[in-house]
């Protein structure tokens, strides 16, 4: 049995004791932002009354650490969403970029349908950075711009050959594995295949929608929610179990979905969902997790994601990452990154961004590790970017340790 | 899920500190936590025991302890026993490189936000209220645009209770920028500030000028946002004076560094912190909680343990649950007594110096802290409850809110662990 989801918007449990001003990020980094308390539940029950005109709202993230810290249950961050989402039926956007970014999927599947589309749009990215382009379009110049990989996961893992085993899990790979980092599916299907299960996509699922929430086009990820849920629903019902590897999919499906829409079989599906890496610590727990490794003498540095942390299941990649031998391995352990999907790409909020990234990529450079691990896919962007040193999936640690 | 030695449940100082002194003791400890601590909003600083029962300061903690109420958590505890968690605590605030002040046997009068004193019993060094005692004169600085501090109420009030010394006010401008997109500045803001090189500067230049000899400065919670004293060092050296930060209002600096200081000292002797996970309910088989269970938006997962320490607070949290009438302790489904009748739980006198008769609800324990249930039986034997959750306490009259979380969460902790 799952948490109610009738609890979930309720403005009034907020106690006002304000444990999410002192912990929230962008409040830190700038007072255009009012802050989780007042934008979330406190405007929330003014709007009931009267119409919003708070541009402030457009300054939360979404990075859910006010959900994090507050002890009365009061989804915050959400509260905020749904208020952006109402203030944009209204007001203009701030910038053209925002339809591209919420929109992600759609750039994704353009790209990588057309046969070198990728090079040229990895290279046009390159180019309008440097003419400006992009900076016109209200991306940041100083952000980095997830590049197209040539294949789509979804074609790559066609040619993948798996051994049929009892255990079978439909993974949700999310745009950023399907179109910008594909070998971070492939990998999970290689480290689950050494686990004796046996993978298999649904060509039919869409975006998440989590970025189209975050950019106030909610409408969009109502569709999309539709689609998937049913989808989701039919795998459980054939004995699947839901595996994503982007925390942010994993929390849009699992949690948001059942705070935003009303679908039939959310909650049924969602007691089915873990995050690729918890499903294999879930393995580890009943003994079953192979833990045949080859030496690895890297020293790493692990971020656990904001939306990793909010889905309760504590830092499954630092319990199993330790068992490969010779590992270094310590938790950064720096607060939010700040990129936050999409918003750090945005040009009026990436200097925020990187002011929250600050204590991360400092902790990054003096561990002198010599690459970063986290699930997050813009996260390990933001880490490059802040700190110059690569940063890697844990499924991919965990190939590599297999030998394969 | 995997099995730990001791398992916690909540993350408020009482937790954290339960499994510092666990770990410390080789246990593998997990804490379940849903939310932060009441710590993150609250003063940060280590009130024992400020008064008796008939409102009398309290000038010896540890000697107030040792005569206390039988229903009281400390009656429960013992003197030697708090003292040892008193001594515990500032160990751990020496290794962290956070340093408080106090000793058990001896409360510090501190200044709060309006300018009257409160006792205390451990405080950083930031609060060293001795300072401003002990100097001839005081400067009461506040700062421009910040909300929730009013210098001249402060100095007004200091002066009158201070009368001998002399209390002068100096108003710092902080230079934000101000308009109706930008909001309001707190004191966490201005911390903000005064660890940049230009706000330090600034304050430095403002205020250098206004410092007789012999002076202690009284501020807001603004010397740095981590616990370390490095804006507190180099600005005591600099400005030849003591200063003196005022117990606060939330969001609270001050508890903030105290939380982010147990946080880290308890992850480094390995305490595994699950966030977000709200315990619902307990596995109880022949007397023994075998498992606690814990509830989110996918499924409900369970956490064994051999043995588990509850520390979920008051009712603001969810540590207690109020209803009409009645009161319950959800994780082990335990009734509290209360009254039936609504109008009994509290005086006339909502803000007076006695004892508010629902701030003493909570779970009856034994001398050993292990629950009991409405008729006095054990709730389960590998149980105990500390903190807030405890019944027989109003800390906010008597001043003890931290002291009892930190005393019943050594003693609960140094138990299972093998020591009486
Ligand atoms: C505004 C304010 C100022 C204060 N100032 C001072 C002061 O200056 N000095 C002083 O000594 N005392 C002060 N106090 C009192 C003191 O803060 C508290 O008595 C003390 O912090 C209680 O600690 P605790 O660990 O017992 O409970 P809490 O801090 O309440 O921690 C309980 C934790 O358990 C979690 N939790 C609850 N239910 C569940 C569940 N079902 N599953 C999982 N987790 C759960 C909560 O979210 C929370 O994290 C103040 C209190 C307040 C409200």
């Amino acid at each position: 049995m799952a948490i109610n989801k009738h609890h979930a918007i309720d403005p009034d449990k907020c106690t006002a004791c304000t444990i999410c001003i002192t912990a929230c990020p962008v409040t830190a980094a700038t007072r255009k932002f009012r802050g989780p308390k007042m934008t979330g539940p406190a405007l929330t029950r003014l709007r009931k009354l009267v119409s919003d005109d708070d541009p402030m709202l457009d300054y939360c993230s979404n990075c859910k650490t006010c959900d994090l810290v507050c002890p009365s249950g009061v989804p915050i961050s959400t509260l905020n969403m749904l208020a952006k989402n109402e203030y944009y039926k209204t007001h203009p956007r701030k910038s053209p970029a925002d339809d591209m970014l919420a929109h992600s999927e759609k750039m994704g599947k353009l790209i990588t349908s057309i046969p070198l589309a990728s090079t040229f749009a990895n290279l046009g990215m390159t180019i309008g950075k440097s003419v400006g382009m992009l900076g016109a379009m209200g991306i940041s110049s100083n952000a980095k711009m997830p590049s197209y990989a040539s294949e789509s996961f979804i074609s790559k893992f066609k040619k993948i050959k798996q051994t049929s085993y009892q255990r079978k899990v439909v993974f949700f790979s999310g745009c950023f594995i399907n179109y910008n980092q594909p070998e971070v599916g492939v990998d999970m299907v290689k480290v689950y295949q050494k686990n004796k299960i046996e993978v298999a996509i649904d060509e039919n699922f869409v975006c998440c929608g989590s970025p189209m929430v975050a950019g106030g086009y909610i409408d969009d990820a109502r569709v999309n929610a539709a689609k998937n849920a049913k989808l989701l629903k039919a795998w459980v019902d054939k004995g699947y179990d839901i595996i994503t590897a982007c925390t942010s999919c994993g929390l849009m499906l699992k949690q948001e979905y059942q705070e935003l829409f009303d679908f039939e079989g959310m909650s049924e599906y969602a007691e089915h969902m873990y995050d690729s890496v918890e499903y294999l610590a879930k393995l580890h727990d009943e003994g079953e997790f192979n833990t045949e490794f080859a030496n690895d003498s890297t020293e790493y540095i692990y971020h656990a994601p904001c939306h990793l942390k909010v889905q309760a299941i504590g830092r499954p990649s630092m319990e199993l990452l330790p068992l490969v031998p010779g590992i270094k391995i310590q938790e950064a352990d720096a607060g939010c990154c700040g990129i936050s999907g999409s918003y750090g790409f945005k040009a009026d909020k990436n200097p925020i961004a990187m002011k929250v990234g600050a204590k991360l990529f400092g902790k990054i450079k003096d561990s002198h590790a010599e690459l970063g691990v986290c699930e997050c896919g813009t996260c390990r962007l933001q880490m490059e970017n802040g700190s110059g040193v690569p940063a890697i999936h844990p499924l991919t640690v965990l190939r590599k340790a297999y030998g394969l | 899920m995997k099995k730990s030695d001791i398992l916690i449940i909540g993350n408020g100082i009482s937790g954290l500190f339960a499994a510092c002194v666990a770990a410390d003791k080789g246990k593998k400890v997990q804490i379940l936590s849903y939310g932060a601590g009441t710590l993150t909003i609250g003063g940060g600083i280590i009130d024992v025991l400020g008064y008796t029962d008939e409102g009398t300061p309290v000038a010896d903690p540890m000697q107030a302890i040792a005569a206390m109420d039988a229903k009281h958590p400390y009656a429960k505890v013992g003197a030697d026993t708090a003292k040892k968690a008193l001594d515990t605590f500032l160990k751990i605030t020496e290794e962290e490189g956070f340093p408080y002040i106090g000793s058990a046997n001896e409360n510090i009068w501190l200044p709060t936000a309006i300018g009257n004193f409160k006792p205390s019993c451990l405080v950083p060094r930031t609060m060293n209220g001795k300072a401003l005692i002990a100097a001839k004169n005081i400067l009461v600085i506040g700062f421009d645009t910040m909300k929730d501090f009013y210098a001249d109420m402060a100095t007004k009030n200091i002066a009158k209770r201070l009368p001998d010394k002399n209390v002068e006010q100096l108003i710092v401008e902080l230079k934000f920028e101000y308009e109706r997109d930008l909001r309001d500045i707190s004191a966490m803001d201005v911390a903000r500030w005064l660890e940049t090189e230009a706000g330090y500067r600034s304050f430095v230049d403002q205020v250098k000028s206004h410092v007789k000899p012999d002076t202690a400065i009284v501020l807001p919670p603004v010397l740095g946002l981590d616990p370390n004293y490095k804006i507190l060092d180099t600005l005591e050296k600099e400005l030849d004076c003591a200063l003196v930060e005022v117990s606060s209002l939330p969001p609270a600096v001050t508890g903030t560094r105290l939380t982010k200081m147990m946080t880290a000292y308890a992850k480094k002797r390995g305490v595994q912190i699950i966030e977000k996970a709200r315990v619902v309910g307990s596995e109880i088989i022949d007397g023994k909680c075998q498992a606690v269970i814990t509830e989110g938006f996918d499924r409900q997962r369970k956490f064994y343990a051999d043995q588990f320490i509850l520390a979920t607070g008051g009712v603001y949290g969810g540590g207690l649950v109020a209803k009409i009438g009645a009161m319950t302790e959800p994780v082990f489904n335990i009734d509290i007594d209360v009254p039936k009748v609504q109008t009994e739980w509290s005086h006339k006198d909502l803000f007076g110096d006695k004892k508010q008769i629902f701030a003493q609800f909570g779970v009856n324990v034994n001398s050993e802290l292990t629950p009991l249930a409405a008729d006095g039986k054990e709730v389960a034997s590998n149980v105990k409850v500390v903190g807030r959750s405890l019944a027989g306490y109003d800390f906010c009259v008597e001043k003890s809110g931290n002291g009892v979380a930190l005393i019943t969460a050594y003693k609960a902790a140094a138990a299972f662990c093998g020591e009486a």
